[in-house]
């Protein structure tokens, strides 16, 4: 009888989080999808939110391989591949942008296979350091191999993000600052979808296996070294096509930049801060750290606001290891 | 020219063997990866110049400074690294990459982003030996390894702390059990490894320029060598600081320059495929 009741009032408890967190979902895309309106085309708080965005998709696909328990602290590989890829072939070959993205995201893919091959057989710590070196390696070809990339000069003149033509209906997501942001928000809704898709597939529950417990995973008929490797690639290709975004947003590159260790460090730590193992948790705290970052600690301090990522990271391993969105949501 | 190439491998070795000295003790006796490794090293180094260059104090006489700046701020990081959670490794690594973010802005809040050095115009200087070319500088860097080297060993092998010390980097239960005190062997590990980073830092200073970011690249060299020795081997750490310079002027001579900042990649790299064990490997020597 009480545990019929426990029972009845956790479902119901469980079936109102569900709710709120729908409504709560909702409510949220429908603010970014009018946020244009909102604040009237403001150029420099939609670029801000544009980034956030950039940023939030970057956390979804880390959290990919996230999920599985290791921790990289190379995505920047990745990102650098995918912005490189895909700037050298619409500079060179004269690619449409819809073309170059994927492509690009299958050049970081492939990266993530060399990634795997070296890394995947360390676990924990030893595969967050050689993931940490890992970098470096596509980092200093590409600053070297100066008759492709330019060397450390970087790459300018890079086209903005590509028209998309239905019959007689143009849209230009190069065009203004209102109609990138309207691409990168589809592009990280579809990075959603996907990674919502993934966890809770058969997938999702071998790479919660693995995590939880590597060699009963195995022991239960998981192919671990083939999750693990998947989730490396998806996360690596999807790094990539932001990546590959990030060049036709900004539309200049440079070896130091986007293979710098802000990019492997920014996905890590919203994703970490959200809750790495959550859906929703990474996205969250880049659409919420990024844009308190920008607004309040840059205006006050314009050399080291990024302080407060680091902040945040200490607190969160501290205090809430798995995250905001993982205390809010799974361990009550 | 190939004993000038040697010479200078060999202090640019010896150079980071003190950059790694207080890593791998930090991590051999409390298993902690300090990611903010490079960033402390900077630190110190900036803390010198800023002495230096500020005060016009002698650049001798900066070093004390400086071990007073990180030996703090490794005191406070103890206490943090001390609440974390299984699995330490890993936990570590995430902690001390938010102290290292963390660092990286407030240094480039206090002293900008501008390149730094500390010129000490007697460094540069040759030594007069016929035949090849060496300053002042290299033989200082070789020769204060060996010094700082020689004391940790006496330290290390000599006393019966040194003992306690290294029980407790074999292993820690056993440690405990025999009625060492394993949390005061950490905070000691602690506190050598901030002397180590405060005796190195000015050095950075002096032949490296200082600016916030460049703390990863000391970071990364300590890691490589770290895993290269094995925990808690001495000998095999000033071994793989030499293979590790050596590796490194070679580079330079025979491919440019800018391929440099791959070579300790590639080495821990290729040293982590083969040995996924990483340390429990017996290394080299």
């Amino acid at each position: 009888m009480i545990q019929s009741s426990f029972t009845k009032t956790f479902q119901d408890n469980t079936k109102r989080r569900v709710t709120v967190d729908r409504a709560g979902l909702f409510l949220g895309l429908l603010l970014l999808f009018t946020l244009p309106l909102l604040v009237q085309s403001n150029d420099y708080i939609l670029q801000v939110f544009t980034h956030a965005l950039l940023l939030a998709s970057l956390a979804l696909a880390w959290n990919l391989l996230g999920v599985s328990g290791s921790i990289s602290l190379g995505h920047a590989a990745f990102f650098g591949v995918g912005a490189y890829g895909s700037a050298l072939l619409s500079l060179e070959q004269g690619l449409s942008p819809w073309i170059t993205i994927p492509l690009a995201g299958l050049f970081a893919a492939g990266l993530g296979l060399m990634m795997g091959l070296i890394c995947l057989r360390l676990r924990g710590a030893y595969f967050a350091l050689a993931t940490l070196a890992f970098v470096e390696i596509p980092r200093v070809i590409t600053g070297n191999w100066d008759a492709l990339t330019k060397g450390s000069l970087g790459l300018v003149g890079i086209s903005g993000l590509p028209t998309l033509c239905v019959g007689d209906w143009h849209v230009d997501f190069g065009a203004g600052t209102t109609a990138s942001y309207y691409l990168v928000f589809v592009y990280s809704l579809v990075l959603l979808g996907v990674v919502t898709f993934v966890f809770r597939s058969n997938m999702g529950l071998a790479l919660e296996a693995i995590r939880d417990e590597e060699i009963a995973a195995e022991a239960v008929g998981i192919h671990v070294t083939k999750y693990r490797l998947l989730s490396l690639l998806m996360s690596a290709f999807f790094t990539g096509v932001s990546g590959a975004c990030y060049a036709h947003l900004v539309r200049y590159i440079e070896p130091g930049l986007v293979y710098g260790l802000h990019f492997s460090a920014i996905p890590m730590i919203l994703a970490i801060c959200g809750g790495r193992f959550t859906i929703l948790g990474p996205a969250l705290a880049a659409m919420v750290l990024y844009p308190v970052d920008q607004f309040i600690f840059h205006p006050l301090l314009p050399a080291g606001h990024e302080f407060l990522y680091g902040a945040v990271l200490i607190l969160t391993v501290l205090f809430m290891p798995n995250g905001f969105w993982g205390r809010l949501r799974n361990a009550s | 020219m190939w004993t000038t190439i040697f010479v200078s491998g060999i202090s640019l070795g010896s150079f980071y063997v003190l950059v790694a000295l207080g890593f791998a003790l930090i991590f051999g006796v409390t298993r902690n990866f300090n990611l903010a490794h490079g960033e402390l090293l900077v630190l110190a180094g900036y803390s010198s110049y800023w002495l230096w260059k500020v005060w016009a104090f002698p650049f001798v006489l900066t070093f004390p400074f400086a071990i007073l700046v990180i030996l703090l701020i490794c005191l406070g990081l103890q206490r943090l690294f001390s609440r974390l959670r299984d699995p330490i490794e890993l936990n570590s690594i995430v902690l001390s990459f938010g102290v290292a973010v963390l660092i990286q802005n407030s240094m480039l809040f206090c002293f900008s982003g501008d390149y730094r050095l500390i010129r000490i115009p007697m460094l540069n200087q040759r030594f007069h030996i016929p035949g090849f070319y060496i300053s002042y500088g290299q033989l200082t860097l070789f020769f204060s390894s060996l010094i700082i080297l020689g004391i940790l060993y006496v330290l290390m092998y000599q006393t019966y702390l040194g003992k306690a010390l290294r029980a407790t980097i074999q292993d820690k239960d056993a440690a405990a059990l025999a009625g060492i005190n394993v949390a005061a062997m950490g905070t000691l590990a602690f506190c050598i490894g901030a002397v180590l980073i405060g005796l190195a830092g000015p050095l950075y200073g002096c032949i490296h320029y200082l600016y916030p970011s460049t703390g990863n690249e000391a970071t990364l060299v300590a890691i490589t060598i770290t895993i290269f020795a094995g925990v808690g081997r001495l000998g095999s750490i000033i071994l793989a600081g030499w293979i590790l310079g050596l590796a490194e002027s070679f580079t330079v001579v025979l491919c440019g320059a800018s391929w440099r900042e791959m070579v300790s990649a590639v080495l821990l790299l290729t040293l982590l495929a083969f040995r996924p064990h990483g340390i429990l490997g017996k290394g080299e020597g």
